[in-house]
């Protein structure tokens, strides 16, 4: 089984030997059964957030590459204790009778090959993998129902046969009503819905973050029915394989693949095997090396490989091909979080595609939303109002990434940012929810269970830039924001005071305090609008100011009303005893 | 003043808010400074007096919003005291005015600190007494001697058979209230503290050394002021004045002689410009050999006080500007109860008969 060795390398890292000599005496099925954990399904509440993942995943795959825009329904249901029933449905293309067996029953049958392509992570090992452990957990088969645009539609109940890792279909009979799709039931035991931040629901909520093109909706047990509508009917073009780029490649994957190479020179080898490599590129090595660049690839020494990646680095290239990844796009990512996580405000940067060592291309979106329903709500404090805490989505390929959180490149670019500087006072207790997508043909998981991305340096530079970059952006948001808070606060402070002194100009007087009052109200808001023109020539003044200038400007206001202040103080406290 | 005059005072400045009002303008009350930078020496009446410096104090600003509120408040309680022909303490009056302000926590005045200066403020602007404003601050002077008091309506009341309780000030001595007979004393001797006062009470010095002895508890507040300045007009006594050796001390008698900053506005009636200092003084401290113990090491406080002091121009003349130098230079102060380290009666028996015989004032 060529395909499953392959896999194996990928799911099991440094432990491939080990699983390789496993799986000849056990079935991959039997292996999976002794060691569930490799199913990526530790933990009661984690288990049922990866095996809605991977319906969903597949759902989504399947109508992306069908270019449907995906429905997806959810509905899980407590049928006894940590015992559920997980209802998935699709409108995509939908599977046959041929078909069904080997996508849901056969264990690691789906998994791509190793190759350079943006796809979808798989956490755990794929829908059989659910099947196999509702198998494990309830002795139960899971229920399918499936049609395609032609044909009958039909269903079955489906297993696996762990000795043999293949599927048991059972009760297969075709079914009158027209029916597009693929429909799954199956009973899960050992395992817990709960609210959090790690629970099928946020898993959802996120997933239609990255993916605006999807409706999705998901009935928790209690019944709450929770939709999260498409905000765009564009369905995301499909990325091509492509080459790694000359810039990240290293010596020892440049070795290894003049090794397999079809070209008899290595100029030619470097350019068939390489992005981005032209003629002009290779006349400027072979201007540099000490070699002939005519010579047969295979019998490229290290010492030659390696002066080659030397001036790679001189050298320079053109981005990686864009078409290689499909970004969600900013526009997309707008409507999106506008949708799905209502902020006040928002602010999206998509920066252009670049390298990492690998040659691996790689391009990071951005978002940054701040209040209005962004971030999480905490509680409330003593007055009743609600308290918001910080959130930071991350995404690789499009898929949620929901454990593993400190461990994370995309958390930690997050936190190395200094957030005071783009007005952001405590970090962790605003209304703001950051959205961090990571998009590679090869994304650099920090280890096989696809939860967090490690963080090389030139991801986290990209990651650093775009958050800067929008924090720049929000930053005149918050500003504005925080002088409307002013604005407002003073308004209610004169009109608190107005109601006193109309009152003692009316007894000074004799006469009505009402009238008074009302016009020292209009005097009010004359002065405030008067007090923001002011502030915006000023502010007009400011423009054309470097960031830094800004900053001083601003230091040395606050320094002068300060002393203003204190200068009222002293005043006031001045005079003799 | 009539209480009328005083009323139409009032209701005018509201009429001038009202009239900004009216006009769309910011709100806003014309008042003198009342801090060293607007005060001087006037050599003529030898007393301190306010400089014509005015500020604004404004509605529609963030830092004067509050008090621009609390003057307004001010102004229309005590219109209403007059109205009501009561004499109000500015205690009372700071309790008639605060309460909070409706919808919000806040009060429209927390402590009476930030009402008292309001109520100078007012003064200065209108040019009015506090008596006529039928204010009174709380009494808490006391006189001891051969004098006969006559209050207005009231019977005469013989000072000098008052005992070891001394006759309170009342807040109010002006002459409509008060009348001053039958003195027989020398010199009016103007005690800083209490316990001093109560020694010399005690031994009836009074009756020895013919003066009338007068404390204003601390800091004198106006009618002790006012009082002792009667008694310097009318009876043409002089006044000495008998405070620590402390800067402290030394600007007491400075507000006695020439009056204070805050109340510069109306120091014409209240200062007393030929009073002497009596003492103490650091210098006392050879001349009588008063015990080291007694002295106390000057603080930071009191020399950045004493250093203060040492540049109004009230007081550059030389003999001060001599102590102050040698206070410094010694670096220690003392308290009046400082000589009670030699014995009891030491201030009342050796102390202050050599200083009158001898002459030994500071001007």
């Amino acid at each position: 089984m060529p395909e499953e060795k392959e896999d194996k390398k990928e799911t099991a890292g440094s432990t491939a030997d080990d699983l390789a000599k496993e799986f000849k005496e056990h079935s991959v099925a039997e292996f999976f059964k002794k060691n569930r954990q490799m199913l990526g399904l530790t933990g009661k509440i984690k288990t049922l957030t990866v095996i809605v993942h991977e319906y969903v995943t597949n759902s989504l795959d399947a109508c992306e590459e069908a270019k449907i825009l995906p429905d997806i329904e959810v509905k899980l249901s407590e049928i006894g204790e940590e015992y559920y029933e997980l209802y998935v449905r699709d409108n995509g293309p939908g599977l046959t009778k041929e078909t069904v067996g080997k996508a849901l029953g056969q264990l690691l049958a789906g998994t791509k090959f190793h190759r350079l392509i943006q796809q979808r992570g798989q956490q755990g090992i794929g829908a059989a993998g659910c099947t196999m452990f509702s198998l494990i957990s309830t002795g139960k088969p899971i229920q399918v129902i499936s049609g395609t645009s032609h044909g009958k539609a039909f269903k079955c109940d489906l297993t696996i046969d762990p000795k043999i890792n293949s599927s048991k279909i059972m009760n297969l009979e075709d079914i009158d009503k027209p029916f597009k799709g693929v429909a799954i039931k199956a009973k899960f035991k050992e395992v817990k819905y709960q609210k959090s931040d790690q629970s099928p629901l946020e898993y959802l909520r996120r997933t239609a973050i990255s993916n605006p093109h999807a409706k999705i909706s998901f009935t928790e047990p209690d019944g709450t029915t929770t939709t999260f509508e498409r905000s765009s009917k564009d369905i995301p073009k499909k990325p091509t394989p492509i080459q790694p780029h000359p810039k990240g490649v290293t010596v020892d994957e440049l070795l290894t693949m003049a090794k397999y190479t079809k070209s008899r020179k290595v100029s030619s080898f470097l350019k068939d095997e390489l992005d981005r490599m032209g003629d002009k590129a290779i006349e400027e090595i072979s201007k540099s090396v000490d070699f002939d660049l005519n010579t047969d690839p295979k019998k490229l020494a290290w010492e030659q490989a390696e002066e080659i990646v030397k001036q790679f680095k001189k050298i320079q290239f053109i981005a990686p091909r864009l078409d290689s990844l499909i970004p969600i796009g900013e526009e997309r990512i707008k409507k999106s979080i506008m949708g799905i996580v209502e902020p006040e405000f928002l602010e999206v940067v998509e920066r252009k595609p670049t390298v990492y060592k690998g040659g691996f291309p790689f391009c990071v979106e951005v978002g940054i939303a701040y209040g209005g329903n962004a971030g999480r709500q905490a509680g409330t404090d003593e007055d009743g109002r609600n308290v918001w805490k910080s959130e930071i989505l991350r995404f690789a390929n499009r898929t949620p990434l929901l454990f593993d959180t400190g461990g994370c490149a995309l958390t930690q670019a997050a936190q190395s940012i200094d957030w005071k500087r783009y007005g952001i006072k405590d970090f962790d207790n605003s209304p703001l929810t950051i959205f961090i997508h990571l998009l590679s043909v090869h994304i650099p998981y920090t280890g096989a269970g696809k939860q967090a991305v490690s963080p090389e340096e030139e991801v986290m530079e990209e990651l650093r830039l775009a958050l800067m970059d929008a924090g720049r952006k929000i930053y005149r948001f918050i500003g504005y924001q925080r002088k409307m808070a002013e604005k407002e606060a003073k308004r209610k402070m004169y009109y608190k005071y107005a109601s006193e002194v109309a009152t003692a100009i009316a007894e000074l007087t004799e006469k009505k305090k009402e009238p008074i009052e009302k016009k020292l109200h209009e005097i009010v808001l004359k002065h405030l609008k008067l007090e923001e023109k002011k502030e915006a020539e000023e502010a007009k003044k400011m423009e054309g100011l470097t960031e830094e200038e800004i900053e001083r400007e601003y230091e040395k206001k606050k320094a002068k009303e300060k002393k203003e202040k204190d200068a009222v103080k002293k005043k006031s406290k001045e005079d003799d005893e | 003043m009539q209480d009328k005059q005083v009323t139409k005072k009032l209701e005018d400045a509201g009429e001038e808010i009202l009239k900004q009002i009216d006009k769309g303008e910011n709100p806003n009350y014309e008042l003198p400074i009342r801090n060293l930078n607007n005060i001087f020496f006037d050599e003529k009446s030898k007393t301190i007096k306010l400089g014509d410096k005015t500020s604004s104090r404004q509605f529609l600003n963030v830092a004067h919003s509050r008090k621009f509120m609390q003057t307004m408040l001010v102004a229309a309680g005590l219109k209403k005291v007059i109205k009501e022909q009561a004499t109000t303490s500015i205690r009372d009056l700071f309790y008639n005015m605060k309460h909070t302000i409706e919808g919000t926590d806040e009060n429209t005045f927390d402590t009476q600190d930030e009402s008292d200066p309001l109520i100078e403020d007012l003064e200065a602007s209108l040019n009015v007494l506090r008596e006529e404003l039928h204010l009174i601050a709380t009494p808490k002077g006391l006189v001891a001697g051969e004098v006969k008091i006559k209050e207005a309506g009231g019977s005469v009341i013989d000072v000098s058979k008052m005992g070891s309780s001394g006759w309170a000030v009342p807040s109010n001595v002006e002459p409509e209230k008060i009348e001053i007979k039958e003195v027989d004393a020398d010199y009016v001797l103007f005690i800083e503290k209490y316990a001093t006062w109560n020694r010399f009470n005690e031994d009836q010095f009074w009756k020895k050394g013919k003066c009338i002895l007068l404390t204003g508890k601390g800091q004198p507040a106006r009618a002790e002021r006012r009082f002792a300045q009667r008694l310097a007009k009318e009876q043409g006594l002089p006044i000495y004045a008998l405070c620590d050796a402390d800067p402290w001390g030394y600007y007491i008698y400075s507000v006695i002689k020439q009056g204070s900053i805050s109340l510069s506005y109306s120091e014409e009636k209240l200062a007393n410009p030929d009073t002497k200092f009596i003492g103490l003084t650091t210098q006392d401290a050879a001349e009588f050999k008063i015990p080291k113990d007694a002295q106390i090491k000057l603080n930071k406080e009191d020399l950045k006080r004493l250093a203060e002091m040492k540049d109004y121009s009230w007081f550059k003349k030389k003999e001060w500007q001599k102590e102050f130098d040698y206070m410094k230079e010694k670096g220690f102060k003392m308290e009046l109860e400082a000589l009670s380290a030699k014995s009891i009666r030491f201030i009342t028996e050796t102390y202050l008969p050599k200083k009158i015989q001898t002459k030994d004032f500071l001007p």
